[in-house]
């Protein structure tokens, strides 16, 4: 995910979902036409923060990842960047578990994060696919709240950009959203950038003020 | 009809859809996704499920008419359609669905198969009864719609 955060776009204000947030464009791998709506339309109702890119089958995700040829193409297909593959579990010929085990395979695909969706509620599924890197797993049908925490999957740990140039959510409102109470290290991590970086910028406008005055 | 009576009795309709339990909770939140850069998207996923659904209850049909049944098949389509359902909130179609499941699971058991058969083909009776109960609702609400959206139309010229 760092890989792609750090390509270094310059920004484009058409880039930037509601409130100075980037887009984030999700591929979503569903075989059911009806879930492929619902997921497409929670996800267009967020603000502006999602593009989202839908296919109806493992195999036409791979294509889209560029992973279905024995040279996978570089990572920085810009028409295709997928910042996040949110997939159905049970599939025809290739399920979201074999997605899964080919994104995380692949050296070019590797830190996409994949989130699993199913209708069924099954331990041993979900440490499955935990097991193999998921970030997540979603019981359908899907809502409002687990469409919000998507994006918690896609803000890189660790230092921001060095180009600067993209208008980033503070940390804390991030961590704040969902998901902390699952995974209370990056929650800690999030809250201790946060602060660094509220810290920064209360720093900043001193100097900025006393400096006009 | 006025547009209000138009109004009255679309809500009246679904209101007795929720009463009746054919439609469930996850359809009130699906109608609550829908605005004014959306207003054909409830529209658009009946119109979407209905399709997938006859789709679905075509295959079972013809699995269950085969001489040797294939019940991974079977469950797999009932599994479908459970899901296609429960997303929209069709939730006697969807329990209906979770009922043929059950039956698919057991058709094994030796000396019962032929039972458990004919338990799978009222199973989809069942599934087929209250699918095609819901989509003459869903018709009916659709039409409704249409008829609402075409007074609010003229209304503005």
């Amino acid at each position: 995910m760092e890989e792609v955060k750090e390509e270094g776009e310059e920004m484009d204000v058409n880039d930037c979902g509601g409130g100075g947030l980037e887009v984030v464009r999700v591929l979503v791998v569903d075989d059911s036409p009806v879930d492929r709506k619902i997921v497409e339309m929670l996800l267009r109702r967020s603000e502006g923060i999602f593009d989202v890119v839908s296919v109806d089958s493992g195999k036409k995700a791979m294509e889209v990842l560029g992973l279905n040829e024995i040279e996978a193409k570089p990572p920085n297909h810009d028409d295709q960047k997928i910042d996040i593959v949110l997939t159905d579990y049970c599939m025809p010929e290739m399920t979201g578990l074999d997605l899964l085990k080919a994104v995380k395979a692949n050296s070019s695909s590797r830190s996409i994060p994949v989130v699993m969706m199913s209708s069924e509620n099954d331990s041993e599924r979900i440490s499955s696919c935990r097991a193999i890197g998921a970030e997540d797993f979603i019981l359908k049908p899907l809502q409002v709240k687990d469409v919000q925490r998507l994006r918690t999957y896609t803000v890189p740990i660790g230092p921001m950009s060095k180009r600067g140039s993209k208008r980033k959510l503070p940390m804390a409102l991030i961590a704040e959203s969902n998901g902390a109470e699952a995974r209370p290290l990056l929650a800690k991590v999030a809250a201790f950038g946060s602060a660094v970086f509220l810290t920064l910028n209360f720093w900043r406008s001193s100097v900025m003020s006393s400096s006009c005055n | 009809m006025s547009l209000m009576a138009l109004r009255e009795q679309l809500n009246g309709l679904v209101n007795s859809m929720f009463l009746e339990g054919l439609l469930d909770d996850q359809f009130e939140q699906l109608q609550m996704l829908q605005d004014e850069s959306s207003p054909g998207f409830i529209a658009e996923l009946i119109t979407l499920f209905c399709g997938d659904s006859e789709r679905i209850l075509a295959e079972l049909t013809k699995l269950l008419d085969q001489a040797v049944v294939d019940y991974q098949k079977v469950d797999a389509f009932v599994h479908q359609l459970k899901g296609s359902s429960s997303s929209v909130g069709a939730q006697h179609v969807k329990l209906a669905c979770v009922q043929f499941r059950q039956f698919c699971e057991e058709h094994n058991k030796e000396g019962l198969k032929g039972i458990y058969f004919f338990r799978c083909l009222r199973a989809l009776n069942v599934v087929k009864h209250e699918y095609y109960l819901l989509r003459g609702k869903f018709d009916t609400m659709l039409q409704l719609e249409q008829r609402i959206q075409a007074y609010e139309s003229k209304q503005q010229i």
